[in-house]
């Protein structure tokens, strides 16, 4: 367990989602990265029915990463509190389904190859919400550290390196608040959650 | 009869129940009406005895009695019949009525005291001697104290001849010793027994099932004089009255053989044998304890037998284990093979011969027999020893690793590492290679030792280990130096691989290969050398001009490199150099600068040109004196200063 | 290698081929102080590892139920988190039980359906905050013992103090007795257990009556 960045890669104009990932794949594996597997972050959102009175968001990932456990993120008007639990989490949602209803529509997911390359572990992912391709994240993990201040500077270095220019010269924005944090599997979570976010409100592919 | 003081009354009295009359066949009893009051009254009345009255001649006033009452009661005809009931009661009352009134008038005339006195008559005293009677009584508690002690004393011998005639004990008493320590229950009218490991966690298929029974008397069959071997018979007969039945596919003796091959050669061989292999007896009627322990373990060796030999084809190594038979043979390292065998002999001639050339090879080690038995164990103790979920609500199962990897969100390698489990031959493959390597390192070691004089190779073995990981501490010193220089080395000793922690903290990853641990002691013998000389300088005042550990000048090592080291006396006019090869030893050479003695030549004309240093000249160590070689330097220098 | 199916898929997978367990055969009766002693005497007897002796524990548990504002809803959602005060380390357990089935006559015992699942410690204020309201709380001390698949538990509920917030102190217990657990959690449509539950009561049985609750008679009473 390391420290993980999750960051867009925009497409440009002449390039398919299929493409871009191709160009990502060929550039780290450029670098001497392995293919190891392949990787699926998910995300459903449920809301709040209004008999319950103020309207409240549950997110429900699963990251084939920590392929045992159900992320949950609840939402409220002033409070987010994650909830990390057993696969049966699942099912206690489908005895929910009077309370809270998911809106088919938003099921977001990124899922794609796993490389290795020396202490770095780097997935590309290929962005659907609701199955429509909308973009291509990259996530990045630097597994020896777990403190994202003391390998921020690296880690962008390494993005860099493959991701060119396009690469963030800031960490997440969900990280800048915890750069000084123990980091979990939780924050990765968070960070997809933010970017799923994202692309389920732009209209079309985000570039 | 007369009434003495030991008489006692003693009253008997009818149950208060009525009479049965009859009992049916289905058992209910039929009990008579109960009389009425008046039946039971001329009942009780037949039953008076009058016949001691009537012997009182009393005729006389009879008939006129008889007339009296007969008038007021019943007619002539009744009286007449002897068959009325009330006849007899009648007459006799009369009688008596008679007798009563005769009593009354006599006791009214004497009364009067004037035709009649009543004098007390004298009665005769009754004999009673108080000596006759002690004497009596002693008589007849004396005969009762005999009958009851020769009643006791038959009782005795009785016993005794019981006891004589069958030295087994009881039957009962038997099966509840063999029930405190064997599972026992009855089926129907046998006694079935479970001598499995089965509650202690195994899992084995084979079931061990015994049964018990009642010993024939063996006196029949053993006491005829024509019997051929009344010898046998007579141990039998000692035995017990419980007869113990294993299943054939359990009887005899049975052991697992542990061999370490080095190229078809016999390396070592263990014997695990719960028993201890003793010489079994050759009389099949081995206590019962002990028989079942043998068929215990029998079943045990059988599991752990086929437990390995499962797990011998299922895994994949990169030379494949072989079963063939009764053996397992698995490649622990290049040349070296460990064949685990199981030996079961269901009779005792066969079992002699196996056993007898185990025990020459057996004196080797027994840690590796030890360790299957214990794996094993192990394997049981986990099957039943299951750890309690917390919060108690939580479910049965999961071991807590597993139930925390969901909320602590472990990752993949994570939860595939919780479901590998070691198998135990993979555990006593691992325990043989650490065996070896232990071996290995040892004689290395102490070869070195034993070849290498000057300096003192010491090496201290920790003696807590585990199985697989042990320590060796080496000390590399010259004698009589030992404050000055001193070069410490840690081995770990692992399965398949060694790691050394050098002097100065470089760690080193070595193979199974002893060479690769010779040519690292080598190393660090010539190095704790140069090392030494230099702390000695030091201390001799001499100065250290400078060093090298890989020198690059000089025949090309086999091994390593050649270091040096210059050092200059204390006034500078002295050079030494020393050289130190791993494979060829030390060469110490010196040079004088100025040289005490000049002639001026052609090139060098004047003296101070000597002051840059001079031809460096072979010290012969060999011819020197000294115990060794830093003893040898230690002369050279002060031979040197002393010179200046 | 091929890619990862959704986690909801093998879920769903998972139910399909029965391997979740998902029901509870319930057995529960009680028993009085001054006899708990010599039950548990007999449950060392019975039960597997009497070696190591009873285990105990020491459990915190909330009772949440999660139902519309409006009066008239009928949709309630009981759940229950409990934890280990004994086990620091222990993760947390969330809980849906639903309603005891007690079937007929010939049912040894009840079933009702279960799904656990541990979690983090973040569970109660995520429940809070999801819209459930704490019914009520207690705090379960006993022993427990396994046999084979089936558990038992003799445990002294505690009311919780006025000190919530330290569950360890102020606690008195609600009776003069220990409720008893004969709990096997199953994939659906074991009910050879049941059988087996049946017969291991009837071993407790002068010491503790074992028997299906019927929760619904118990609530007349009231």
């Amino acid at each position: 367990m390391g420290v993980t960045v999750v960051q867009n890669f925009p497409i440009t104009e002449n390039r398919t989602g299929p493409s871009t990932i191709e160009l990502l794949t060929k550039r780290i594996s450029a670098l001497g990265a392995i293919q190891q597997g392949h990787f699926l972050v998910d995300c459903e959102t449920y809301t709040s029915v209004p008999q319950l009175g103020n309207p409240r968001t549950v997110h429900i990932l699963h990251n084939s990463e920590q392929p045992a456990t159900v992320f949950s993120i609840l939402e409220t008007e002033n409070k987010t509190i994650p909830l990390a639990t057993d696969g049966l989490f699942d099912l206690l949602m489908i005895k929910m389904a009077n309370f809270y209803t998911s809106k088919k529509q938003t099921k977001a997911e990124s899922k794609g190859p796993r490389y290795e390359i020396g202490d770095f572990l780097v997935k590309l992912g290929t962005v659907t919400v609701s199955q429509n391709f909308k973009g291509v994240l990259v996530e990045v993990e630097y597994r020896p550290c777990v403190v994202p201040a003391m390998c921020w500077e690296l880690m962008r270095e390494f993005l860099q390196g493959f991701l060119g220019s396009t690469a963030q010269s800031a960490p997440p924005l969900y990280l800048q608040n915890r750069m000084q944090d123990i980091y979990s599997p939780i924050d990765t979570i968070h960070q997809y959650l933010e970017q799923f976010t994202i692309y389920r409100k732009a209209p079309g592919l985000r570039t | 009869m007369s009434y003495n003081s030991n008489s006692v009354n003693i009253s008997v009295e009818a149950p208060i129940e009525n009479q049965i009359q009859e009992i049916t066949y289905d058992g209910t009893e039929i009990y008579q009406p109960p009389l009425t009051l008046s039946e039971s009254l001329a009942k009780f009345a037949q039953k008076i005895d009058f016949s001691k009255s009537n012997e009182l001649d009393i005729k006389k006033d009879t008939d006129e009695a008889f007339e009296d009452n007969k008038s007021d009661s019943d007619s002539k005809d009744a009286f007449q019949s002897s068959l009325w009931p009330w006849d007899s009661v009648r007459s006799k009352l009369r009688s008596a009525l008679q007798e009563v009134c005769v009593l009354a008038d006599v006791l009214a005339i004497a009364k009067e005291k004037r035709y009649l006195v009543l004098d007390p008559v004298q009665q005769e005293a009754v004999e009673t001697k108080p000596m006759v009677q002690i004497y009596a009584r002693k008589k007849a508690l004396a005969g009762a104290a005999n009958v009851l002690l020769t009643g006791a004393e038959r009782l005795k011998t009785s016993q005794n001849e019981i006891l004589r005639n069958r030295q087994t004990p009881d039957f009962h008493i038997e099966l509840l010793r063999l029930r405190q320590n064997w599972r026992l229950k009855k089926v129907s009218n046998s006694i079935i027994g479970d001598l499995s490991y089965r509650t202690a966690g195994s899992k084995f298929f084979q079931s061990g099932m015994f049964e018990v029974t009642k010993a024939e008397e063996e006196e029949k069959t053993s006491s005829p004089p024509s019997s051929p071997a009344p010898g046998i018979a007579q141990v039998s007969k000692s035995n017990s009255s419980l007869r113990v039945t294993v299943p054939s596919e359990l009887q005899g003796v049975a052991y697992i053989e542990v061999l370490c091959q080095k190229d078809q050669e016999d390396l070592c061989s263990v014997n695990l044998n719960l028993l201890g292999s003793g010489p079994p007896t050759a009389n099949p009627e081995v206590h019962w304890q002990q028989k079942l322990e043998a068929a215990q373990n029998v079943l045990f060796c059988k599991e752990l037998f086929n437990q390995l030999a499962k797990e011998a084809v299922q895994l994949q190594a990169p030379i494949p284990h072989m079963v063939v038979g009764n053996q397992i043979m698995a490649t622990v390292l290049p040349g070296i093979q460990l064949v685990i065998g199981l030996c079961h002999s269901a009779t005792a001639d066969k079992k002699n011969q196996q056993t007898a050339p185990a025990p020459s090879k057996s004196d080797h080690d027994h840690v590796l027999e030890h360790s299957l038995h214990q794996l094993l164990r192990e394997v049981h103790h986990k099957n039943t020893h299951h750890p309690f979920p917390h919060p108690s609500s939580a479910p049965l199962g999961p071991s807590k690793k597993r139930y925390l990897a969901g909320p602590m969100a472990a990752d993949r390698h994570e939860l595939l590492e919780m479901t590998h489990t070691e198998t135990l031959l993979e555990q006593i493959i691992k325990q043989a290679q650490h065996f070896f390597m232990r071996m290995r390192t040892e004689y290395v070691l102490d070869t070195i030792a034993k070849e290498v004089k000057d300096p003192l190779i010491s090496s201290h073995w920790n003696t807590l280990n585990s199985p697989t990981q042990s320590c060796v501490k080496i000390n590399i010193s010259t004698h009589g130096y030992d404050a000055v220089c001193r070069t410490p080395l840690v081995i770990h000793v692992g399965e398949k691989s060694l790691k050394c922690i050098c002097r100065d903290g470089k760690v080193m990853h070595m193979s199974y290969e002893p060479q690769e641990l010779r040519d690292l002691i080598f190393c660090h013998i010539n190095q704790h050398q140069i090392l030494a000389v230099q702390a000695l300088a030091k201390t001799m005042g001499w100065q250290f001009l400078g060093n090298s550990n890989h020198l690059g000048l000089g025949s090309v090592e086999p091994l390593g490199n050649a270091s040096s080291c210059l050092l200059g006396s204390p006034n500078g006019d002295r050079v030494i150099a020393v050289r130190c090869e791993p494979q060829s030893g030390v060469q110490v050479s010196v040079a004088h600068s100025p040289r005490t003695d000049f002639f001026p030549s052609r090139l060098v004309t004047e003296r101070k040109w000597e002051h840059l240093g001079g031809q460096f000249r072979d010290v012969r160590l060999e011819k020197m004196e000294g115990r060794n070689f830093l003893h040898k330097m230690e002369l050279l220098m002060a031979s040197l200063t002393s010179n200046s | 290698m091929t890619s990862p199916g959704s986690a909801v898929d093998s879920l769903s997978a998972a139910i399909k081929c029965n391997i979740i367990p998902n029901q509870e055969y319930l057995l529960q009766g009680s028993v009085l102080d001054q006899y708990v002693e010599v039950l548990l005497h007999r449950l060392r007897g019975l039960c597997d590892n009497v070696d190591s002796g009873p285990e105990s524990f020491n459990d915190h548990e909330l009772c949440f139920t999660l139902r519309g504002n409006t009066p008239n809803s009928s949709m309630v959602l009981p759940l229950r988190v409990r934890r280990a005060l004994d086990v620091p380390d222990a993760p947390w357990q969330l809980r849906y039980v639903g309603q005891h089935e007690l079937g007929d006559k010939n049912r040894p015992t009840a079933v009702r359906s279960s799904i656990d699942m541990a979690c983090s410690s973040t569970i109660v204020e995520f429940l809070t905050e999801l819209g459930c309201r704490v019914d009520f709380e207690y705090i379960a001390r006993g022993y427990m013992f396994r046999k084979g698949r089936m558990k038992i538990t003799v445990s002294k509920i505690f009311k919780m103090g006025s000190m919530a917030s330290k569950p360890n102190e102020s606690v008195e217990p609600i009776s003069q007795s220990y409720l008893v657990e004969l709990s096997v959690l199953a994939p659906s449509g074991q009910d050879a257990i049941a059988e087996d539950m049946r017969i291991f009561a009837e071993q407790l049985k002068p010491l503790v009556q074992l028997e299906k609750i019927d929760y619904k008679r118990l609530a007349h009473i009231q």
